[in-house]
């Protein structure tokens, strides 16, 4: 890192500060209380989740308010925000590792996790989806005795091999990143519990020099695999709307609108979460203003590309020439769903403006309210790319109009619980900061001060 | 245990540097079976120990190429065996197929390099007789350790132990099998 930029961590802690910091949050958990009414709460909708998805089973899709020509609805509007929230994680940690940005090392730990628990929430809208979720593993290539195969030629196949792939790289490079950190608590634990427990998924770690020069081989090229997977990723969530002709859907700049989108709504949430994680575990020296600062404006930037991708989105309809492009985007302007259409800009791109300057990105609860405004934003939008497209398109007689149901509510708020129990519990029991990639940080700063 | 063969000395350093300085003093003696431990990875320090494994690149080619090249076999495979014709469209579409074989040869790479490595790196092994030297553990906290292995041709118990404390080390331990 450039040695002109301050540094970033506080140079006055040692070595041994860092793994007492995080270390001590799995061990002697300190925002007991706050933790557990989280939880609770989080349990809550969970079983929300769960009696939702038992009524559907019980009832079948009817119980949502999809129908034709609104068939995909809460359910795939939903899949592609929560993928888009989990695209964060993997770019914050990967990319940024490949660049050598520093700032990442806080930050990257609880951001993967992330990007698990939304990945799972998103993966279960289409199998929940499919009508008849019982059979999700028709979609497997196996040697059914009916001689059929699945078609891999069709977009549902796409999605789940896109799905299962982003988060099997995921949990590896999350685990392979940690190992390290559990070998430092397992030899931080004082009670026989946590020595068998972070012994066991540590896996007998020793950063014996020969294995740390395999794992940096190893992490850095899961690394530059994981950055092309993104991009795929969404692509492909992209290309299951373009790849039909209807219009605002069928158009060649969905695969890097629908990124940027995610990343933007992603960098939000992380946002967020760095904001709460480190009031609540004390950890000011490890995820530090500068951090926060950082973190504003990749979002601001992300956002700004975002924006462009409106911007073209207009252009492109009017510049067809199609006449159904063209009328599709005088719905979004002033059709029935034009609430979601002036929403996602409300949202998703005024308060942003915020962020070009410094005290906003210093300030934890204005940047908490920005993120929180992106994530409104990038769910309206998401729902507006859907509902708009769909409940108009070229036949007056399949015209039709769209209303949600409780059920719709009552899934997609349990998909939260989804969310947030797993997430809970990971920044409860294990590193959520990484304590290794910091202590590097640390002595490189030092280095470089005592040079200084 | 203190019977037990004396598999190496271990010594105890409180920096990055002062271990990587050690180590390379090490190397110029002549010493071959060097390992160092610390709590995360030390710049330079696989090179001073000439630890040049591109192994587990090309895993990662390796697995890639399996991945993509399993795949479509089975697409083109699955397409013959049970063809579906879909508006006259071809049944060994490439474009349609792509999306799936990029994903499964990312899969495959990332597997084979994680995997590869866990099984070069002999993990998991839970127990190893470093662990049972009294101040192994702060390897994983803020000191730096260099290993120098009984088996070498230069060890002798005692020049080895004076040469470790010539180095700098603040403590120097015995690893007993």
């Amino acid at each position: 890192m450039a040695s002109t930029s301050p540094p970033i961590l506080p140079l006055d802690q040692s070595l041994h500060d860092v793994s007492v910091e995080i270390g001590r949050v799995p061990l002697r958990f300190p925002a007991r209380v706050p933790w557990l009414i989280a939880f609770l709460f989080s349990l809550g909708l969970l079983l929300l989740f769960v009696v939702s998805v038992t009524w559907l089973l019980t009832w079948g899709v009817g119980v949502w308010g999809l129908n034709i020509p609104v068939n995909w609805a809460f359910a795939i509007h939903l899949y592609v925000w929560w993928l888009g929230l989990g695209h964060a994680g993997t770019l914050i940690s990967a990319m940024l590792l490949l660049m050598g940005q520093d700032w990442r090392n806080s930050l990257n730990r609880f951001a993967e996790a992330m990007t698990l628990c939304a990945v799972v929430c998103a993966g279960i809208y289409p199998i929940i989806h499919l009508g008849r979720p019982w059979f999700f593993y028709w979609m497997f290539p196996y040697p059914a005795t009916m001689g059929v195969w699945p078609q891999f030629r069709s977009p549902l196949e796409w999605d789940i091999w896109a799905v299962l792939t982003y988060l099997a790289v995921s949990l590896l490079f999350w685990y392979i990143g940690l190992i390290p950190d559990l070998a430092t608590v397992r030899d931080r634990a004082r009670k026989r519990g946590w020595q068998v427990f972070f012994g066991i998924f540590a896996l007998g770690w020793r950063g014996s020099a020969h294995h740390w020069a395999r794992w940096q081989k190893a992490y850095r090229t899961t690394a530059a695999i994981a950055v092309p997977l993104v991009v795929s990723v969404h692509s492909e969530v992209s290309l299951l709307f373009a790849s039909g002709q209807i219009p605002g859907w069928h158009s060649t700049i969905f695969p890097p609108y629908f990124v940027l989108g995610a990343a933007f709504s992603g960098f939000a949430m992380v946002a967020m979460i760095a904001l709460v994680v480190r009031h609540f575990f004390g950890l000011k020296e490890i995820v530090t203003d500068r951090h926060m600062d950082v973190l504003a404006k990749v979002l601001l930037a992300s956002g700004l590309m975002t924006a462009y991708g409106y911007v073209f989105e207009v252009f492109d309809a009017f510049y067809s020439g199609d006449g159904r492009e063209i009328a599709t985007t005088y719905d979004r302007f002033f059709g029935l769903y034009a609430w979601s259409y002036w929403g996602a800009i409300l949202f998703n791109f005024v308060p942003l403006q915020g962020l070009w300057f410094r005290k906003v990105r210093r300030s934890p609860v204005l940047l908490f309210m920005i993120g929180t405004s992106v994530v409104i934003g990038m769910w309206l939008e998401r729902y507006m790319i859907l509902v708009t497209s769909l409940y108009k398109d070229f036949l007056v007689s399949s015209f039709g109009e769209y209303h949600t149901t409780f059920w719709d509510w009552g899934t997609y708020l349990g998909t939260i619980g989804l969310f947030f129990v797993p997430f809970l519990l990971f920044i409860r029991y294990i590193p959520s900061i990484s304590i290794f990639e910091d202590k590097e940080v640390l002595a490189r700063e030092k280095r470089e001060a005592g040079r200084g | 245990m203190a019977d037990a063969p004396v598999l190496g000395l271990l010594g105890e350093f409180g920096t990055a540097d002062a271990l990587l300085d050690a180590a390379k003093r090490a190397r110029a003696e002549g010493y071959e079976k060097l390992d160092a431990f610390s709590p995360y990875p030390v710049e330079g320090m696989a090179e001073t120990l000439a630890i040049g494994d591109q192994r587990i690149g090309w895993l990662a080619v390796i697995g890639g190429a399996t991945g993509i090249a399993a795949t479509l076999l089975l697409q083109d495979f699955v397409n013959r065996d049970y063809p579906l014709d879909a508006g006259g469209r071809p049944l060994i579409a490439l474009p349609a197929f792509f999306v799936v074989d990029f994903e499964i040869m990312i899969l495959f790479a990332v597997t084979f390099a994680i995997i590869g490595m866990l099984w070069m790196n002999r993990l998991p092994r839970l127990h190893h007789p470093l662990f049972g030297t009294p101040r192994f553990s702060l390897a994983s906290d803020d000191r730096f350790f260099l290993y120098i292995a009984a088996d070498d041709a230069k060890f002798d118990a005692e020049d080895t132990r004076g040469f470790l404390g010539a180095l700098g080390a603040w403590t120097i331990e015995a690893v007993r099998a």
